[in-house]
This record gives C-alpha cells, sequence and structure tokens, in this order.
C-alpha cells in the first residue's frame, strides 16, 4: 500500500515537471502571437520591409543549403567509405562550428574576409562578403555545413557498400553506381539535411550580423528585421518576423520528425 | 575457362592467401568453408571489387586482373540479395542493360524472357521490400543473368531460405545452369549442397584453398584434419529409395538401410558416426538398421575413437565410441561386431 503510494508519487511528480516544461516552452511562443491584432500582424506581414526579409532569407537559406550539399556529397562520401590519413581531424575540424559560439563564427568570418590579403583578393574579384547578402550566404553555410555533412556521413554509413559493387558488376563505373543507386537510396537523408540546414539557415542571426551587418532593406534577414524593430520599437514589425520564423521552424520540425529519424546524427 | 593464379589480398585483420583454382567452361564449382573464411571476399576478388594485391586472375586466357569489374562481364549475387530497394522488380533486374545501349523495348523483352526464367513474371511491378526471400533471391539471380556473363558468382544463394524453398530453387539452380551453361561459382556451408550441384569443389579455411575435388573424392578422402571435421559426416551412401508403408528402404549395394525421411529414387545417405551402435553381439531393439560386420580400422580420434566396421559393401561404416566403451567391449581389428542405428538418424538427401 505504501509502496504504490510511493510510486505514485513518483509518477505524479515526473509527470507534473514534464508538463510543467511543456508548458513553459509553448506559453512563451503563444505570447507571440497573440500580442497583437490579427489584422494588425496581416499589415505588418505585409510591409514592404518585411516581405523583403521574407524573400531575403528564404533565398540566402536556399542558397546556402545547395553549397552544403553540392560540398558535402562527395566529403561526407569520403568520411563514409574511405580511411585515408588525417580522417580523425578532419572528423574534428568539421564539426567544431557545431560548438563555436556563431557570434565567434561570424567574427573570425569578418577578420577573415575583410582584414587578410585573401579576403582582399577576393573583393577584388568582385566578391564583396562584408557588410552584403553575400557574407549572410558565406556565413550561414560556415555555421550550418556541419550539420549537412553529419547527417549525409551517416546516410552513406548506412547504405551497405555492396549495393555499389552489384551496380559495378552490372556495367556501372564508380561514378555511375553512386548517381544510380547510392544517391536515390540518400533520399530521406537529403531531405531531413537540406530542411535542417534551411531552417537553421533561415535563423542564423550571431555570424550573419558579425560578418554582413544588419543593414536596413540590405542585409535584413528576418532574425535581423526581430532584431532591428525591437531595437527601435516598431513591436508589430518585429512580431511579424518572429512569427514567421515560428512557422518556418514548426513546418521543418514536423517534416524533420515524419522523415528523419536521424536523432543519432547528434 | 576461368584460371586463378596465386591470389592474395590483405584487409587488414583478413588475409587471403595465395589461391590458385582453375575452374573450366560450364562447370558447376561448390566453395565451401565456414563462417569467416574468405568466401566472400575471394568472389568478390574474382568480381573485381577488390583488387588482388598479388596474383593473376584470367578468364579465357585473357588477364582480367587490373580490368574494373563491369569490363568483366562476371555475374555477382550477394548472400543477402541486395535488391535495390527504391526499384520495382521490373526495374532491378532491367538495371545492367541500361548502362549498355540497348532499346527500351528490347530490355522489356529481356526483363520478361528472364522474370519467366526465373518464374518472377507475376511479380514484375513489385518492389523488393514486398517480396519473400526466395522471390527476392530469384529476382538477385535473373539481374545477375539478364548480362549473359561469362561467370555468375552465387553467394550463399540458398541458406537464408527455409529448407522446401531451398530445395525447390536449388533444383532450378541446376536447370538454369543446364539451360544457360553458363559457368558458376557457387558458395556454401552445406556439404549437402555441394554434393548434389557441384561437379567439383574447393573447402577454405582461413583465407586458404585447403583442398579441392568432386564432392565425392573430398568426402571420402579428406585430406587434412580441418577437412575432415568441417565435412563431419563420416557415412555417405549411394542407392535406390523405395517408400512403402511409411517407410523408406534404400538398396545401397548389398545391403537395405532403412530410412524415417521418405523420399524415393535416386538418393544420398548420411549416418553421423555418434549416431551408430556398435556391441559383440546382435541386440534386440527398435532401431530399425542392423548389421554385421568386421573391424576394418581402429583410429584414435581424441576424445572418441573411430572404428571402421566392413559390412561387405563397398566403403565401410565409420563408427565414434568412447575410449571407456572401447575398453568394455574389448573390440580389436578383424574382430567381429554388429553395428545398430534407427531408422531417425538416417539422413536422406
Ligand atoms: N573490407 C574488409 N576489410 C577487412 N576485413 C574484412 C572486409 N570484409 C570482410 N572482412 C573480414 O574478412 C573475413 C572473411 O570474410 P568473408 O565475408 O569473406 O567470410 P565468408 O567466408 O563469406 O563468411 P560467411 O560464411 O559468414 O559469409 C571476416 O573475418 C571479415 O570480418
Ligand atoms: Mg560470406
Amino acid at each position: 500500500m505504501l509502496k504504490k503510494l510511493k510510486q505514485s508519487k513518483i509518477k505524479f511528480i515526473t509527470i507534473l515537471s514534464s508538463l510543467f516544461l511543456a508548458l513553459f516552452i509553448s506559453v512563451p511562443i503563444i505570447c507571440i502571437v497573440t500580442h497583437t491584432t490579427l489584422s494588425a500582424l496581416i499589415t505588418s506581414i505585409l510591409s514592404e520591409e518585411i516581405q523583403f526579409a521574407i524573400r531575403l532569407s528564404l533565398g540566402t537559406a536556399a542558397i546556402s543549403t545547395i553549397m552544403c550539399i553540392a560540398i558535402s556529397i562527395p566529403a561526407a562520401y569520403a568520411l563514409a567509405r574511405y580511411d585515408f590519413f588525417g580522417k580523425s581531424f578532419v572528423n574534428t575540424t568539421l564539426d567544431a562550428p557545431l560548438a563555436l559560439p556563431p557570434l565567434v563564427a561570424g567574427v573570425s568570418l569578418l577578420i577573415l574576409f575583410g582584414t587578410t590579403s585573401f579576403g582582399k583578393a577576393l573583393a577584388d574579384a568582385g566578391l564583396v562578403l562584408v557588410f552584403t547578402p553575400l557574407g549572410i550566404i558565406i556565413a550561414q553555410f560556415f555555421v550550418n555545413v556541419p550539420f549537412m555533412l553529419r547527417i549525409l556521413r551517416g546516410t552513406f554509413q548506412g547504405i551497405n557498400p555492396r549495393y555499389e559493387h552489384v551496380a559495378e558488376t552490372l556495367g556501372c563505373t564508380k561514378a555511375q553506381a553512386f548517381w544510380r543507386v547510392t544517391l536515390p537510396m540518400s533520399k530521406n537523408g537529403f531531405l531531413a539535411g537540406s530542411i535542417i540546414t534551411w531552417s537553421k539557415g533561415i535563423g542564423e542571426f550571431g555570424a550573419a550580423l558579425m560578418l554582413a551587418g544588419a543593414t536596413r532593406m540590405k542585409t535584413e534577414t528576418l532574425p535581423i528585421s526581430v532584431f532591428l524593430n525591437m531595437s527601435c520599437n516598431e513591436l508589430n514589425l518585429a512580431i511579424a518576423a518572429a512569427t514567421i520564423l515560428i512557422i518556418i521552424s514548426l513546418i521543418s520540425l514536423f517534416v524533420f520528425e515524419r522523415y528523419g529519424g536521424f536523432t543519432r546524427v547528434f | 575457362m576461368i584460371r586463378i593464379e596465386n591470389l592474395s589480398k590483405d584487409l587488414g585483420e583478413f588475409f587471403l592467401r595465395d589461391v590458385s583454382l582453375e575452374i573450366n567452361d560450364g562447370e558447376y564449382f561448390m566453395v565451401l568453408g565456414p563462417t569467416g573464411a574468405g568466401k566472400t571476399i575471394l568472389l568478390e576478388t574474382i568480381a573485381g571489387i577488390y583488387h588482388a594485391d598479388s596474383g593473376r586472375i584470367f578468364l579465357d586466357e585473357q588477364d582480367i586482373t587490373d580490368i574494373p569489374p563491369r569490363e568483366r562481364n562476371i555475374g555477382m549475387v550477394y548472400q543477402d540479395y541486395t535488391l535495390f530497394p527504391f526499384l520495382t522488380v521490373e526495374e532491378n533486374i532491367g538495371f545492367g542493360l541500361k548502362t549498355r545501349k540497348v532499346t527500351k523495348r528490347e530490355i522489356k523483352r529481356r526483363v520478361e524472357e528472364l522474370a519467366n526464367l526465373m518464374g518472377v513474371s507475376q511479380l514484375l511491378h513489385r518492389y523488393p521490400g514486398t517480396l519473400s526471400g526466395g522471390e527476392q533471391q530469384r529476382t538477385a539471380i535473373a539481374r545477375a543473368l539478364i548480362m549473359e556473363p561469362k561467370v555468375l558468382l552465387l553467394d550463399e544463394p540458398l541458406s537464408a531460405l527455409d529448407t522446401q524453398t531451398a530445395e525447390r530453387l536449388r533444383q532450378e539452380l541446376k536447370n538454369i545452369h543446364s539451360i544457360t551453361n553458363t559457368t558458376i561459382i557457387h558458395v556454401t556451408h552445406s556439404f549437402e549442397e555441394a554434393f548434389l550441384l557441384g561437379s567439383r569443389m574447393a573447402v577454405m579455411n582461413k583465407g586458404e584453398i585447403v583442398q579441392v575435388g568432386t564432392p565425392n573424392d573430398v568426402f571420402r578422402k579428406p585430406e587434412s584434419e580441418f577437412v575432415a571435421e568441417f565435412l563431419g559426416v563420416g557415412n555417405l551412401f549411394q542407392g535406390k529409395s523405395r517408400v512403402d508403408n511409411g517407410i523408406a528402404c534404400i538398396d545401397v549395394g548389398d545391403i537395405n538401410i532403412v530410412s524415417a525421411t521418405l523420399k524415393s529414387g535416386s538418393v544420398h545417405v548420411s549416418i553421423r558416426p555418434e549416431d551408430i551402435l556398435v556391441s559383440t553381439k546382435q541386440i534386440v531393439s527398435s532401431a530399425r538398421n542392423s548389421f554385421k560386420g568386421k573391424i576394418a580400422s581402429i583410429v584414435d580420434a581424441g576424445t572418441t575413437l573411430k572404428i571402421a566396421v566392413d559390412v561387405g559393401i563397398d566403403n565401410p561404416f565409420i563408427v565414434a565410441i568412447t575410449k571407456q566403451s572401447f575398453d568394455e567391449l574389448n573390440l580389436k581389428t578383424g574382430g567381429e561386431v554388429y553395428i545398430t542405428f534407427k531408422a531417425s538418424a538416417v539422413h536422406v538427401f
């Protein structure tokens, strides 16, 4: 009897703490969305500034995601399939941006592209990264590429190389075997990786702020817009930008849960 | 003809050591060995997936050692089928022809032909995930055969299947071999399979080929302790079986062996040496097989003794007994004994 009571006490306390946690997370989010009236929200979303921020965010995140995919495919494949000298060094280095505070990543990018002769050479060649939308893309790429890499590496590792071997005996070159067999088998990994990278790209603030700055209607992505408008007390605009960020992250969370199963990657 | 000369491959924890083999055109060649012996790696090296560290491989007198897999014209079927999960059975079978310059219509025709041969015509629109093991195996074989390979490598094609399916597919492999006359190298754990399919076989252990010969030879004259131990059957006879009254009676020469396995026609019979009783007087028991014979030889096999008992047919019966019983029975070479075993101990295949 006593034992049962004790057990139910533990049950009660643990369930209560999980409910409390859920409440603590959902209430602030609901607060943002319900802070203004619906019509004010819609007006703000339709304003030129927020429209610009939406387009800039979606665009830069899409481009940086494509860049992440393009470089991660070969790199992840090598890390999954081959043993080579310095492999563990490469693995550790590629994980570094995960641990680095984005703000610090942004500062280091700013120093690289803004002060070194390498950065100057790039700028002379027309690739101006400092305080431009291009810088946003590079910042997103730098911070997010480890996610894509880890997901694809895990995906490739999960595919038995014998599939490629069979394809080779069926007349494929190594490249064809990869293209015709491994890539289609990695579909879910690509989907999960793209969604994570893209939605993290949209939310990227620290690194982009340092490298690309916060210039209204120039490098104003959605998070930067929240920041700028909060600073100048334009609460409605800030909330509009924040609401869109919430919607995007909820959608990507849903898609990720649905097609993911990639928790082991982190 | 495929000729392998002193093939070696170092994979770190595993070595393929100095493998030499000659397999004739149209031969059905079996490779037997315990798990981890390197059978799969041997096949993969023949297919060109691993490049040999030393040694040469010749296919029809052409040196293919340095040729990539796609140009070797050697088909490979892995033990876990490795069908492409995102393609239908039809697309799986046709996969290889797409890399060759073959028209869509021709691919379709060939796929149907192979699907017919392998008995998977009704499954063409299905995805591999929904197929049974046997159906997957048939599809995988069809996918390899459509390339008309000079050599077909089969990695334990029957071991993941239930007995009935395995038996049916084994029969079909035999048919396919006689229809296509493709040279087949077939890897297995099962001596029975080797006996029923192979014209010759090789036994592998720890990355080395330890014996090559016809199944009969290898079985009768194991050249090493390992081979004898691995094959481990001991008594093997060939004969004609008649099923009568719920029992099979197998004529293996001058004697009839009774078995509980109801299979008629031309069969092989095996009895494990441990399942045979030896006695100095005839014993009355429920066991259906009892023969009188002479002890031809006595061999010390460690914990047991192996006694060869000549009952007047070509090959003596091998009986395993403990040293204690041996002493108690006071057995001697040339001595007269009775051997007895139950019908259920007689394995027929
Ligand atoms: N790429 C590889 N690198 C290093 N070792 C390997 C590699 N592939 C297989 N091995 C090892 O080589 C040994 C032989 O493997 P193999 O797959 O050829 O055995 P097998 O005879 O086919 O066994 P089974 O009957 O279980 O299939 C195993 O110990 C395996 O772990
Ligand atoms: Mg194997």
